[in-house]
């Protein structure tokens, strides 16, 4: 069943070449979305709807990617409709809209493979194809600045996955005479690995795919390719492409721990992790531009996973509601930020005040947004910071406990700062478009709702899909 | 035989951090393609199996044939022929022939590339029983390529050295995977081949919208995107 979505984008994008018919474009990436949700829901309800399809070996639905690849599935519905409101007025002549709706289908099917896959090296080459295709989705608009951020994210993803690649290599060597790259070989034999070459081995791989990830101090390519892309786009970086980065991390780190060496991964783990909060700390209270501010967030976050990680236990769990509660609140807060940007057709945080009074809906969705990602409860993310904190009393790191605390209350206070001075304030004169339609709106109420929802009551089976993807770490 | 061609490979990232003109950039590209090639042939020529014969009986020996098609692909075709074609022409098109003005003189970067690579000699002389697993010239060249290609990238000052330096670290890596003895299945070597040729394809593309939009292609012209404005 899963081979369903991963042949379907490319069936669409050999349709769109021969077709070259416009009103394709957006049928195609809408089609897909519901493909893919309707089956990440069956894969995570255990049914088979196409039994008589058999996967292939390369891809698997299992235990631990499954809840990664309900939340691409839901971040990309909400892209999708989002998408096609925000793309609607775009002046781009229709060649240049063809392509965006290649490297969008083209990106979504990279990060799917990147998290179906059952091999490492497969993973590597999805990985380095998500770089690939999004990097002419954040070229998009053509613009000097935009130039200059699709330059970075190609460079510096490409030198820190072909870094990845060293590590896969030295994997291989730890791995003697085991002639395999799948997952499922590699956790089984983890044990007779060679601990020098498998602890170098994730030396490299964290470095290489903690770029990918955005983690400090490899981060540098994300702010500025996150706010010059389509903001469509940003959400779908953000929310998306992170996470499948993530899960390869996971899934390397499960071989250091099934070798009983993970000690030092979780350090390297809980330094990558506090330095990102610390960067996010620096950087967020001065920044003028509010996307810039977002990309910032989203380092912090993926700084809070790498320590849920590296805690291991409840550290793991807090980890994945983390991960969930993110992507659905940060994909809404990209997407309500592609509001402003076409109320006000300004990245100025300084340049625009009062949001609430020009468009109540973009001004209450932007404030609902902060409160999620602030983890205000209900958000999922205060049970997931809470369950953080506890795991640190617990094991009793008291001071990395306080650190934490601090460079979060600080970056929630940089946040805050600018995120109340925007939206309140006197009416500033507004530029750009009077009236956003309708489904620039609907997406980020329901994956609000979502968030907040799950923040309150966690149904069991939802719950039981946290618990195994976390297990044995 | 194969120690003659792996220690070439290291000179020739020497005589790439000490000189600026990027034509002769491409044309070591070239050599090293070529000296990959000649390394993995007389890896090849080691094996048992690697005689006529094993055209003979094509289906027994596909996985071999497999092999030698692919690695003749991608080192002589892509890393030998279409690459640095590619760059030539993108080269030609945006008129940079030379990298002047690097941040540090020549001399220095000759002196700073010999001792990396005679560091990777050293580290090939460890006796230790980790290094076992590996074959430890392929390892130490190989290490010694990838980081004086890192090292160049910092202190080269145009955007094409720098794309020209991203591939020799790709040529360094490909060493690597040889020195851990072990092949990749062929299908994670074509995706990992895929991939490095699109990505240099695209840093191509970009370096020419780059030259339209900015004045010329000094790397540090590209730094207008600011945390503080």
């Amino acid at each position: 069943m899963i081979n369903l979505i991963l042949i379907f984008p490319l069936l669409a994008c050999l349709i769109l070449l021969f077709t070259k018919k416009k009103i394709l474009n957006n049928f195609f990436i809408i089609l897909y979305a519901i493909l893919h949700f309707a089956v990440s829901i069956a894969v995570n309800l255990n049914i088979d709807f196409l039994p008589f399809w058999e996967n292939t070996v390369f891809f698997e639905a299992n235990g631990i990617n499954k809840l990664f690849l309900i939340v691409l599935s839901v971040v990309f519905l909400a892209f999708a409709f989002y998408n096609r409101g925000y793309m609607k007025d775009d002046i781009s002549n229709e060649r240049r809209l063809r392509h965006y709706a290649y490297m969008v289908l083209f990106f979504v099917f990279s990060m799917t493979g990147s998290i179906l896959s059952t091999n490492l090296g497969i993973t590597w080459v999805f990985i380095e194809g998500t770089t690939l295709a999004s990097a002419y989705l954040i070229y998009f608009h053509k613009t000097k600045h935009s130039i200059e951020a699709a330059w970075k994210y190609v460079f510096i993803c490409s030198i820190g996955i072909a870094l990845a690649f060293v590590g896969i290599i030295l994997l291989t060597a730890a791995s003697g005479s085991l002639e395999s790259l799948y997952y499922k070989d590699l956790f089984e034999h983890a044990k007779e690995f060679n601990p020098f070459w498998l602890k170098m081995s994730f030396v490299f791989i964290l470095f290489g795919i903690g770029t990918k990830m955005g983690l400090a101090p490899v981060h540098f390519w994300l702010p500025d390719a996150h706010a010059e892309s389509p903001s469509p786009v940003s959400s779908l970086l953000s929310a998306a492409l992170l996470n499948s980065a993530f899960l390869m991390i996971i899934n390397v780190f499960r071989i250091t721990v099934y070798a009983g060496c993970d000690f030092f991964a979780r350090i390297m783990l809980l330094i990558m992790g506090f330095l990102s909060l610390f960067v996010a700390a620096v950087f967020i209270y001065h920044i003028n531009n509010y996307k810039r501010m977002l990309a910032y967030s989203s380092i912090e976050n993926m700084g809070i996973l790498a320590i849920g990680l590296a805690l291991g236990g409840f550290g793991m769990i807090a980890a994945m509601m983390h991960l969930v509660g993110h992507s659905l609140i940060k994909a809404a807060f990209f997407m309500t930020s592609g509001n402003i940007l076409k109320l006000y057709e300004s990245k100025k945080i300084n340049h625009i005040e009062g949001i609430m009074s020009v468009d109540k809906a973009t001004g209450w969705l932007w404030i609902l947004s902060f409160l999620g990602i602030a983890a205000f409860p209900p958000s999922l993310l205060f049970i997931s910071e809470f369950l953080i904190v506890k795991t640190f009393i617990v094991n009793g790191y008291y001071i990395l406990c306080a650190l934490f605390l601090i460079l979060l209350t600080i970056i929630l206070y940089g946040t805050g700062h600018n995120v109340i001075g925007m939206s309140f304030g006197k009416r500033s004169e507004i530029i750009g478009h009077k009236k956003l339609c309708l489904s620039l709106y609907i997406p980020q109420i329901l994956l609000l709702a979502a968030a907040f929802w799950l923040g309150l009551y966690m149904p069991e089976c939802i719950s039981n899909i946290f618990l195994e993807a976390s297990m044995g770490l | 035989m194969e120690n003659i061609f792996i220690i070439l490979l290291g000179l020739s990232m020497i005589y790439i951090s000490s000189t600026s003109r990027l034509t002769a950039h491409i044309n070591m590209l070239i050599l090293q393609g070529w000296l990959l090639f000649l390394i993995c042939l007389s890896g090849f020529m080691a094996e048992p199996w690697f005689n006529l014969n094993i055209f003979n009986s094509v289906k027994e020996n596909s996985s071999h044939i497999l092999g030698i098609a692919f690695i003749i692909i991608e080192t002589l075709v892509v890393k030998s022929f279409i690459i640095p074609v590619f760059l030539k022409k993108v080269m030609k098109k945006t008129h940079a022939h030379r990298d002047s003005d690097a941040n540090i003189p020549h001399f220095y970067a000759l002196v700073i590339s010999s001792i990396i690579l005679f560091m990777g000699f050293m580290s090939a002389n460890i006796n230790a029983p980790e290094f076992k697993l590996i074959s430890p010239l392929y390892f130490g060249v190989s290490i010694a390529v990838i980081i004086t290609s890192l090292w160049l990238i910092t202190v080269k000052r145009t955007v094409l050295s720098n794309v020209i330096s991203f591939i020799t670290m790709e040529n360094g890596i490909f060493l690597l995977s040889l020195s851990a003895a072990k092949e990749m299945p062929v299908i994670i070597n074509l995706g990992v081949l895929l991939d490095i040729f699109i990505a240099v394809f695209i840093l191509g593309m970009l370096v020419r919208e780059i030259n339209t939009e900015f004045e010329d292609l000094e790397i540090s012209h590209i730094s207008e995107l600011k945390d503080y404005e």
